[in-house]
């Protein structure tokens, strides 16, 4: 069994496949997207300010997580928990800005759901929706991690959840400047 | 939706139980299991295999007995039966199955047969109760995200079978759900709460195939035994890989596509809605495209009729080649095949859309590919048909089930040559022809698959035989019968007859067929009795079967058999066996089998 | 009470049956395991061979009883049904080979290599050209399938040709709406918001648009024999489909997308009475796609008719915007001169189409 320890961990591999099932899930919504920008009645997207404030804030994340990863193995618990906390309360913050980008479009009168709402902004709300259930998701898990690591009564230095974790909160990060980039560009 | 659960899973169970404890767990691990972490919460996958297979078979109970209920109008359109209307009230006034109750009928049998039985109920026993045992892994890469597959799948059931108590009923717009229909309340009964309950279902149901799916991936992947290459491993086990592949490629699409659907459903978004003008009422929807949703949908639909049949093509494959004591005919041919399937099958899925307005020319493209994937498939019928050639075959349940199997699969498959050329589908989509097709094909052989793996692996699971006799007689009852069932359909489909019609004797065209649909409802009635028998079988045999009394009862090479009669939680109790071959030395150098844990021996022929 | 009798005997044929399979249980373990299984070996098989033969009976018997009632039976009613009858015939021929010889090569080899003791088994894990023989030959019949069906499809999807009637169709729960252009051949513009059944503009038309003015409602559908027709197809509320048997094809109506279809009629109503000998039959619209509760009752009928039947008919028919004014102000004779600004302002309703 020795040479599998040579080979990537299984429940990292996983995730690398659980990735590539949920890109297939917005690969599906941005291709709808494009399939019906080209239809009449499309309106143009503008992009509120906000979202630019959520998107540097999902990825100064990226980089509190990474750093987090590398307190652990340096056994540095006192910074790891610090970075992680900041990590999933940056987290948050991403969707609470996300939320006011929202916001913002019902102070401009455009109606995202609901009688008079237009399909271009409603694609954009569930897409970034969806997107925000999957930061969400990534939130509870550093939350859970974060948890066992202030719990002094598991001691656990194993970097491997975390590891995974990280993966994921990059991912995520990723899937939103893709998403980010491809609303801009699909103007 | 599934990602959150994911990483929560991982987290979670990553560090009270890291990969590296797996192993050693291995010996001897007999601590006390409670009866709730042995039989409800258990990690263990024979046992998950086990309740996958289970819950499976209930809902088959539920889906058939659907089937009956609608061929009892169809078969009898006149008549009255009182004992309906006790038993449903304003479902059936005067003893007559309503409209709404025949579509809310077709379309659970639909969506149950194919998401809840075919897919749960056959990925999910046989993956789980195969993968580890046949390549050779104490479980599955993470036993927790495991559990929690099955425990989705169950909430998914529940919020199914919680619809069918509805006031206005469950969802009626047939299987594939497609909107309008399906997104304005006022179109139809089904489309109220019902259909609300149906997409919460499916979400529920698509976390937990992707969870499932994740898993058997990366078990097939990661954690195959010493020599265990992958041109080693048993067809099942390729067949089950590509499956997985298939539903976590396919079903996050179809995800997308029924958020979208809720969105437009309750919170008046437009989607899928334009210019709708329904029972009078102007809707204030403009700009979505009705089209857009089948495209979601059939992204998924399309793999999915792959995901029933592939493990059915790959258990069918071992056992005819285990009972013919021969190998299987050109393993990398099948694995080829296989493979080719499963990326056509993403090519394919606007072949259910000739008619709906595509353009000519994107439909002459998936008429080519389509018609391509009868070349892989010939490929595997022909090859099993050279299995069989001279071989020595023992008919055992399993291999009467697989010899089934082939056949139903050449009669749906070559009718498929038909509805893939677009400028039959003219003709034919949506008539009785298509309901012949994709039941003899997907349904009657995807379930003859799974009886194959039922009876032959069964000794495994329970340590017991099923009866032969009650097993020959649910053999060539549900053969014969499925054939007089579905075959006369191709006819009535010929004759241009419309499906998902409760009656026909209005109609000029179509109503020359009551005597047939008679014929049809009476022999589905004794199908469905023979299945009964079956479950009783199974469940009879797991207290009262005769034993099994040899870790091999069958004289095969893959290395479930390696195990103990009833193997414990964690497979072997000492260490996992090492592979030196691949599974199908069967007759060779005039030795019966080879088991795959025999090193090659120094003067063994080469093949 | 006859449900419970049946019920009763049900339940007294499990038991028996079930006792019989325990009881052959006992036998076969007091007769030997080795034994029995011979003998329910040598059963099984020879029940395989008589599967394969009274099935392929059973087969020609299906076809005796049921051939006559399909539209095999009969001739396509249309130009494009032709093309897919000859179609459909190609492929039952290439398909119907293909089906009896591997069937009857599965059930013959599964009982010519049932269990013997005296065989010794063929090992024989593959052949290269065996699997190329295979791989290639049913690609070259694909492939024929694939240019004959193709070349077809082409044809039918194609444009319609320029002489070709328009007739517009609308579905809605439950039933068909029918509109004709009238003189100036050119369907007046239609706006979803206008619909209203109660006051006669159940299509929904723009009665600001003239060319609307002369535009023909009915509930059937009249054709003229040999004349090409474009169907504009639509609908109200959900997807439809307008299934045409006779004249083998069908085509979606959905909300928000129009679609279209064309196709030549072959034979008048009368003369299919004749073919077919059916002295009732009369061309039907049958809707091919779930559309709710009333899905299979959506009937529609297609009249088809020489050119002096059908001009009879449609002079026998009065425009739909006459019939809302003459409603609305019994007294207003001023639908004439508005039909004449409107053959000015024509607009192009197919290039909604595009
Ligand atoms: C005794 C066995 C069965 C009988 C007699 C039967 C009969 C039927 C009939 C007559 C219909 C069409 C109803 C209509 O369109 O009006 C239907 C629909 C369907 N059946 Fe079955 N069936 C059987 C087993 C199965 C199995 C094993 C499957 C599993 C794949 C299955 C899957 C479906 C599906 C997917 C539909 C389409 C439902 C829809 O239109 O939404 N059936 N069945
Ligand atoms: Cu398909
Ligand atoms: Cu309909």
């Amino acid at each position: 069994m020795s040479e599998q320890k040579r080979k990537i961990h299984p429940h990292k591999f996983t995730l690398w496949v659980a990735i590539g099932s949920i890109l297939m899930m917005f690969a599906g919504l941005t291709s709808a997207y494009i399939v019906k920008r080209s239809q009449a009645s499309w309106l143009m997207i503008e992009i509120p300010v906000m979202f630019w404030y959520s998107t540097a804030t999902i990825l100064a994340s990226s980089v509190t997580v990474q750093l987090a990863l590398k307190a652990l193995k340096k056994r540095e618990m006192i910074n790891y928990k610090r970075l992680l906390v900041v990590t999933a309360v940056l987290g948050v913050l991403f969707i609470v800005l996300q939320v006011a980008g929202f916001r913002q479009f019902a102070a401009q009168d455009i109606r995202l759901v609901g009688a008079g709402s237009n399909a271009s902004y409603s694609f954009l709300l569930a897409i970034s929706g969806l997107h925000g259930i999957h930061v969400l998701g990534g939130v509870v898990a550093l939350a859970v991690i974060a948890i066992r690591a202030l719990n002094s009564s598991t001691r656990s230095y194993s970097s491997v959840p975390l590891e995974i974790a990280a993966t994921y909160w990059h991912f995520v990060d990723a899937l939103w400047i893709y998403l980010f980039i491809f609303f801009t560009w699909m103007k | 939706m599934s990602s959150e659960t994911i990483s929560h899973g991982h987290a979670a169970e990553a560090s009270v139980h890291s990969h590296d404890s797996h192993e050693a767990h291995g010996h001897d691990h007999h601590h006390e299991e409670s009866f709730l972490t042995k039989y409800i919460f258990s990690t263990d996958h024979k046992m998950i295999g086990k309740q996958f297979l289970i819950t499976g078979i209930i809902w088959a109970i539920i889906g058939g007995l659907f089937s009956v209920l609608f061929r009892l109008q169809l078969g009898y359109p006149d008549a009255s039966f009182p004992i309906l209307e006790d038993l449903f009230g304003k479902w059936a006034a005067g003893g007559r199955i309503s409209n709404e109750f025949y579509y809310a009928l077709v379309t659970m049998h639909g969506t149950i047969l194919v998401f809840f039985v075919l897919t749960a109920g056959l990925s999910g026993t046989f993956a789980n109760i195969l993968i580890p045992l046949q390549i050779g892994a104490r479980d599955m890469a993470s036993g927790f995200m495991n559990m929690l597959s099955y425990w989705f799948f169950f909430l998914a059931s529940v919020v199914m079978f919680a619809s069918l108590f509805i006031q206005t009923g469950p969802a009626s717009g047939g299987w594939t759900i497609y909107p309008p229909l399906s997104a304005l309340g006022q179109a139809s009964e089904g489309s109220k709460l019902g259909m609300d309950f149906w997409l919460i279902s499916m979400a529920l149901f698509i976390v937990s195939s992707l969870l499932g799916g994740l898993n058997y991936i990366s078990t097939i992947l990661n954690l195959r035994t010493k020599g265990m290459s992958m041109t080693r491993m048993p067809l099942t086990m390729w067949a089950i890989f590509f499956t997985a592949v298939l539903g976590v490629l396919s079903f996050p699409v179809l995800l997308s596509g029924a958020v979208l659907l809720l969105f437009d459903r309750n919170l008046g978004t437009s989607f899928y809605l334009s210019e709708i003008v329904v029972k009078g009422e102007i809707l204030p929807n403009e700009g979505g495209s009705a089209i857009l949703f089948q495209h979601l949908f059939w992204f998924l639909g399309h793999p999915e009729v792959y995901i029933i049949l592939l493990p059915a093509m790959g258990m069918v494959s071992e056992i005819l080649s285990v009972n013919s004591r021969k190998p299987i005919f050109g393993y990398l041919a099948m694995v080829g095949s296989l493979f080719a399937i499963c990326i056509l099958a993403f090519l394919v899925w606007a072949h259910h859309m000739f008619v709906t307005g595509l353009n000519p020319f994107l439909g002459a493209f998936f008429v080519l590919l389509t018609l391509l994937i009868a070349v892989p498939s010939a490929i595997k019928v022909f090859n099993w048909l050279t299995t069989l050639w001279k071989g020595n075959i023992r008919f055992t349940p399993g291999m009467l089930f697989s010899i089934g199997f082939v056949s139903l699969f050449i009669s749906g498959g070559l009718t498929g040559i038909f509805l893939g050329n677009s400028t039959l589908d003219i003709h034919l989509h949506d008539t009785y022809f298509v309901v012949a097709h994709f039941h003899i094909v997907m349904g009657v052989a995807s379930f003859f698959g799974m009886f194959a793996g039922v009876y032959h692996w069964f000794p495994k699971m329970y340590g017991r035989y099923l009866n032969n006799t009650m097993a020959y007689i649910h053999f060539w009852v549900t053969l014969v019968g499925s054939y007089l069932i579905f075959w006369p359909m191709h006819y009535s489909g010929l004759a241009g007859m419309p499906r998902r019609y409760t009656d026909w004797s209005n109609w000029q065209s179509f109503n020359q067929f009551q005597d047939m649909n008679r014929f049809i409802s009476t022999v589905a009635m004794v199908v469905f009795a023979v299945q009964i028998l079956f479950v009783f079988n199974f469940f009879y045999s797991i207290f009262k079967g005769r034993q099994v009394k040899s870790e091999n009862p069958w004289g095969a090479n893959t290395l479930e058999w390696t195990t103990p009669i009833n193997p414990g939680h964690g497979n072997w109790p000492s260490d996992i066996p090492e592979v030196h071959r691949w599974a199908y030395d069967y007759g060779k150098d005039g030795r019966e089998f080879i088991p795959q844990t025999e090193p090659i021996g120094a003067d063994e022929s080469k093949h | 009470m006859s449900g419970y009798f049946i019920f009763i005997i049900l339940v007294l044929a499990f038991v028996l049956i079930f006792q019989i399979s325990k009881a052959s249980e006992y036998v076969s373990v007091l007769k030997g395991e080795e034994k029995s299984f011979k003998q329910s070996n040598r059963i099984n098989a020879f029940m395989f061979i008589l599967f394969m033969v009274l099935g392929l009976f059973g087969a020609w018997w299906c076809n005796e009883l049921l051939y006559d009632r399909t539209l095999l039976a009969q001739p396509a009613a249309s130009d494009h049904g032709e093309k897919i009858d000859f179609m459909l015939w190609l492929t039952i021929i290439v398909t119907g080979v293909v089906f009896l010889m591997t069937q009857i090569l599965l059930f013959w080899f599964a009982f010519k290599y049932q269990h013997s003791e005296k065989r010794t088994v063929y090992f024989f894990p593959h052949n290269n050209k065996l699997e190329l023989l295979w791989t290639v030959v049913p690609a070259i019949f694909l492939t024929i399938l694939v240019g004959f069906g193709l070349f077809y499809w082409f044809k039918i999807t194609g444009d319609a040709p320029k002489d070709a009637q328009i007739v517009e169709i609308t579905g809605k729960q439950f039933n068909w709406m029918m509109r004709y252009p009238g003189k100036d051949n050119v369907l007046g513009r239609k706006n979803y918001r206008l619909t209203d059944a109660s006051n006669g503009n159940a299509l929904g038309v723009d009665w600001e648009d003239g060319a609307s003015h002369d535009d023909i409602e009915a509930s059937e559908m009249h054709l003229v024999v040999g004349k090409p027709v474009q169907l504009v197809i639509n609908a109200q509320d959900v997807i439809h489909d307008v299934g045409l048997v006779h004249f083998r094809l069908k085509m979606d109506a959905v909300p928000g997308i129009p679609t279209t279809l064309w196709f030549t009629p072959k034979y008048t109503t009368a003369q299919m009475k004749e073919i077919t000998g059916n002295k009732e039959f009369v061309y039907e619209i049958s809707c091919d796609q779930m559309c709710g509760s009333g899905h299979y009752s959506m009937r529609g009928v297609i009249v088809v008719e020489t050119q002096e039947e059908y001009d009879a008919w449609m002079a026998s028919k009065k425009p739909q915007y006459v019939t809302v004014q003459e409603a609305a102000a019994p007294a207003a004779p001023k639908a004439d001169s508005t039909a004449a600004v409107a053959t000015a302002t024509m607009s192009k309703p197919l290039a909604q189409l595009k």
